[in-house]
């Protein structure tokens, strides 16, 4: 599991690096590098910390850190 | 479910997730100050930004989960009494943080010979600000992991994992903020 977390990372960080290599809307590349990020810092908090085994914790984490992507996204849209 | 149980169901040391929270509330607060602060000037943002090594930024990032791995194999390691390796993974996980460290410093080191200093634009106050206090709990996290893979009990290394795995955390969302966002 945690190899799985640690490939899923490491594949994921060079997908941000190809985000910003394409010719599309900031827009639309900023969304995906927050959306990427969000779920990284997702299996961080889940496998490396182990909140898997507390959902109710996890979710909350997830949620907070959600709220902060979309008020930064909010910020580079203005 | 009583607030008590809520607060059982947390992995690991309790006074070590105060510290988690504490710490993304504190790196949350400054990059939405960064993103405020580039409203007032979106164009100079983006120019300075375009003085940062991404690559060597982008490469950090695998440093640092990579090492992050290590960590949390250690403690998966000691709790299964293989404390040999438990301590070769801790020991492999300061190693990275280490590289991680010097890329950092090489970073610096450019910047300064490009002239630039905390006071050439607003961009480069907070990059340095955030960057710095960031590599600074990076050092920190490298001696605690030293420390735990010494001092190796189960219950050490889980506190220093979890510090690790936080810098890990900040970075995530560091990362994208200060190099990515122009």
């Amino acid at each position: 599991m945690l190899t799985r977390a640690w490939l899923g990372l490491l594949a994921l960080s060079v997908a941000s690096a190809v985000l910003t290599m394409l010719h599309a809307p900031a827009a639309l590349i900023g969304a995906g590098i927050l959306i990427l990020a969000l779920i990284k810092s997702r299996i961080i908090l889940a496998r490396y910390l182990d909140l898997s085994t507390s959902p109710a914790w996890l979710r909350g984490f997830t949620m907070v850190l959600t709220g902060f992507a979309i008020v930064v996204f909010a910020l580079y849209l203005m | 479910m009583s607030d008590t149980s809520l607060i059982d169901e947390l992995p690991g040391e309790l006074l070590m997730w105060v510290l988690i929270i504490s710490e993304l509330l504190v790196f949350g607060a400054g990059l939405i100050a960064f993103m405020g602060v580039r409203l007032t000037d979106p164009a100079g943002f983006a120019e300075a930004q375009s003085h940062l090594y991404r690559t060597g930024a982008a490469f950090n990032t695998a440093v640092l989960v990579s090492s992050g791995y290590l960590a949390a194999l250690a403690l998966y390691w000691r709790q299964a009494a293989r404390r040999g390796k438990a301590r070769l993974a801790l020991v492999g996980a300061a190693l990275l943080g280490c590289v991680f460290l010097i890329i950092k410093g090489a970073e610096y080191a450019d910047k300064a010979a490009q002239g630039i200093s905390f006071e050439s634009h607003p961009f480069f106050m907070f990059y340095y600000l955030l960057t710095g206090f960031h590599a600074a709990h990076v050092l920190a996290g490298v001696v605690i992991l030293l420390f735990v893979a010494w001092r190796d009990d189960a219950h050490n290394i889980e506190a220093g994992a979890q510090f690790w795995h936080m810098v890990d955390l900040v970075w995530i969302m560091l990362f994208p903020v200060i190099y990515l966002l122009g």
